[in-house]
């Protein structure tokens, strides 16, 4: 055994690679983690203020944004991502209110919001807050089957998630934002106590809901379906509960229920399906899918954006068993 | 100006009328445009609804009382293969491969707003209907099958299996449930809404509403709005989610997105018919005209060679009355100054020389 010595060798050198690397790893984790500092070198958090370059006596325009730097940092691949030049100035160098040369005249509203931007030759396609939140709930599959269906409505909450009060600012300080003269220390101070100052988000316990729904209004070729209500949601509960961008913006306690039982007020005494969703098709209203056809397009659009394998679409049967002809005899 | 000359002027005229009037009509078609019939009903096809489950396949069949297919309806792996409508499968659902997704699409007769295959059918079997269906009256077809040729979508199929009396029988949009105030079968049969019924301008308007609030969701062009001049039935068709965002109503960058769906952009927004319709437009308007004019014109060629002829003859006439008028004068006044045989030699002599004369002229007989 000439390759004994060898041998030896080789397993001792990955012996103690296979060690480091089992014990960098936590390491790592637990650096990024560490509330004061950030990878890059850049304040953990900042209130962003819609600079102007306009003189301004008063308080005006949009509330300001706290950002949390620190959280963004880990999301996104590079600084790139968001400070697209390559040089990691704050966003209203260039863009402000009313956008300057240096920006191309895009102005922070839009440099902030713009959700079709068109892709640039070089591949450095800048992105905006809305283009990337949107690419993050289209594209990661535990928001994908919601949102596939259902669409953030772009209200005064939506808004005021991110444009927020801020109690701890005082008028002053405001008006110094917007002229871009608030001191970085005072800004972070402002940025820290609002983010310390967030509590988590709560929503409405999913197994206290109906624990099974028997969808069985339209049973005549098939069996009626026995729909596991609480396990959906308790599943779609604990696929996000983590997910600070989900917490954020999930305003209310009975969002979720609202993909399903949508257009009308959270409530926890919802309509039925087929109060709109007529069996045949409505023809007052031959745009809105009949009670069936909701039910499928309901069920197959949120499956089909988180990519659930199985039951297949054209499985007809495993949700429904087939309806057998003695079955119908004994009614 | 001879004979060949002047026909060849008139046969240059005559083509010069028949091309004049193979562009009038069409100055005169300025109302010949689409929508003719604004109540019309159509069918907008959503395929990123539809999920391949045959089940308009299988009403199609049930409620037109087709032949059994020889595979199950439940079969879905047929749906694989790229088939085609046919005498006995008036609509097929066909898989595609869409940006690397599978899209499914149901094929049956467009319902063309100006069908190809009415304006190619000389015994006019095909016709639009107010309602938006295209139908088809068998009662006097010759089985020449030029609408499966003219029909841009491949739809129309034959019964090749007749032998007696075999008809093209295609999607007849179920005029005859329409007229009893029913869905078509496969529309009823959907159990995913995939396909919508409705006014035609109203399946336009939903289409965009659906197109505007899920951009995400549907390329922005609806298919058969104004491709092969507009058709009844339109297909949405899914955006690729990962590509460039293709601009809105562009046939021309919506094509190979279109075009994976087995949907050809590039058929025009003129109808198909418009492109033939001038040309066979003409055909009775030659066959009136034509003889009319090349008659006229032989009748007036006979006329005027006759004309001619007459002429010539009095001309000739004249002459040779002058001629023997001239002769005589000479031959009396010969026979007064030098006597009778005098006379006779010259008359004679005369009378020889015009007989040379007129041999040589080819047109003298002996005076």
């Amino acid at each position: 055994m000439r390759n004994r010595t060898k041998m030896l060798l080789l397993t001792a050198i990955a012996l103690v690679g296979a060690a480091c690397l089992m014990f960098r790893e936590p390491e790592g984790i637990s650096a990024a983690h560490a509330p004061e500092l950030t990878d890059s070198g850049a304040q953990p958090a900042m209130v962003l203020f819609p600079v102007s370059d306009k003189p301004s006596r008063g308080v005006s325009g949009m509330k300001p944004v706290v950002f949390n730097h620190k959280l963004h940092e880990g999301k996104v691949q590079e600084c790139e991502s968001c400070h697209h030049t390559g040089d990691p100035v704050p966003c209203t160098t260039c863009h402000t209110v009313e956008g300057k040369a240096e920006g191309n005249f895009v102005t922070l509203e839009r440099a902030m919001h713009a959700s079709n931007i068109a892709p640039r030759k070089d591949g450095r396609t800048p992105q905006s807050c809305v283009s990337c939140h949107r690419k993050v709930y289209t594209e990661r599959l535990e928001c994908a089957g919601c949102h596939s269906i259902v669409k953030p409505t772009e209200n005064d909450d939506w808004c005021a998630v991110c444009h927020a009060d801020l109690p701890s600012l005082t008028r002053e300080q405001w008006q110094a934002g917007i002229q871009g003269k608030l001191s970085p220390a005072e800004n972070v101070a402002i940025a820290s106590s609002t983010i310390a100052s967030k509590k988590p988000h709560e929503y409405l316990e999913g197994s206290r809901t109906r624990y099974r729904v028997t969808l069985d209004t339209l049973k005549d070729k098939y069996e009626a379906n026995v729909f596991n209500h609480a396990r959906h949601i308790v599943s779609l509960q604990r696929k996000i509960a983590n997910d600070p961008l989900a917490n954020a913006f999930h305003s209310s306690s009975s969002i979720l229920c609202q993909t399903c039982h949508h257009h009308e007020p959270a409530t926890t005494q919802p309509s039925k399906c087929v109060s709109c969703h007529t069996p045949t098709i409505d023809r007052a209203h031959p745009e809105r899918p009949s009670l069936k056809a909701a039910y499928h397009l309901q069920c197959m659009g949120c499956h089909d954006g988180m990519e659930v394998k199985r039951p297949r679409n054209t499985d007809c049967t495993g949700c429904h068993r087939l309806r057998t002809v003695q079955q119908e005899e004994t009614k | 100006m001879n004979r060949r000359k002047f026909l060849t002027m008139l046969g240059s005229a005559g083509v010069v009328s028949a091309l004049a009037s193979t562009t009038a009509p069409k100055e005169a078609k300025a109302s010949h445009i689409f929508p003719y019939y604004p109540e019309s009903y159509g069918v907008l096809h959503d395929t990123t609804r539809c999920v391949g489950c045959r089940s308009c396949e299988q009403a199609c069949n049930e409620v037109n009382s087709l032949p059994k297919p020889n595979k199950p309806f439940d079969d879905l792996s047929v749906c694989n293969t790229k088939r085609r409508t046919s005498a006995t499968e008036w609509t097929v659902v066909n898989k595609y491969k869409m940006n690397g997704k599978d899209v499914f699409r149901k094929l049956q007769c467009f319902h063309c707003q100006d069908p190809a295959c009415a304006s190619a059918c000389f015994a006019k079997c095909f016709q639009k209907q107010p309602d938006g269906s295209v139908t088809y009256d068998g009662t006097q077809c010759v089985g020449c099958r030029y609408c499966m040729i003219a029909c841009p979508f491949y739809v129309p199929g034959f019964e090749y299996n007749e032998a007696w009396d075999p008809l093209v029988k295609k999607c007849t949009f179920c005029k005859p449930r329409l007229d009893k105030g029913q869905l078509p079968g496969c529309v009823e049969a959907c159990p995913m809404d995939a396909l919508t019924f409705g006014r035609r301008t109203d399946l336009i308007k939903a289409a965009r509403k659906r197109i505007t609030e899920n951009p995400d969701k549907y390329l922005d062009y609806i298919y058969g709005e104004h491709d092969a001049g507009g058709t009844a039935w339109m297909v949405l068709a899914p955006a690729n989610p990962k590509g460039p965002k293709v601009p809105p109503e562009n046939p021309v960058l919506a094509g190979p997105e279109m075009k994976q769906l087995g949907l050809d952009t590039h058929l025009g927004n003129q109808p198909m018919g418009e492109l033939t319709y001038g040309a066979l437009g003409t055909v009775p308007m030659i066959v009136a005209f034509w003889p009319v004019l090349f008659g006229g014109a032989y009748a007036m060629t006979k006329r005027r060679e006759a004309m001619h002829k007459e002429e010539q003859e009095k001309t000739v006439r004249q002459a040779r009355e002058d001629v023997a008028k001239a002769v005589d004068a000479v031959v009396r006044t010969i026979q007064e100054t030098e006597g009778e045989g005098a006379a006779d030699r010259a008359r004679k002599a005369m009378a020889e020389a015009l007989k040379a004369r007129g041999e040589a002229g080819k047109h003298g007989e002996g005076a």
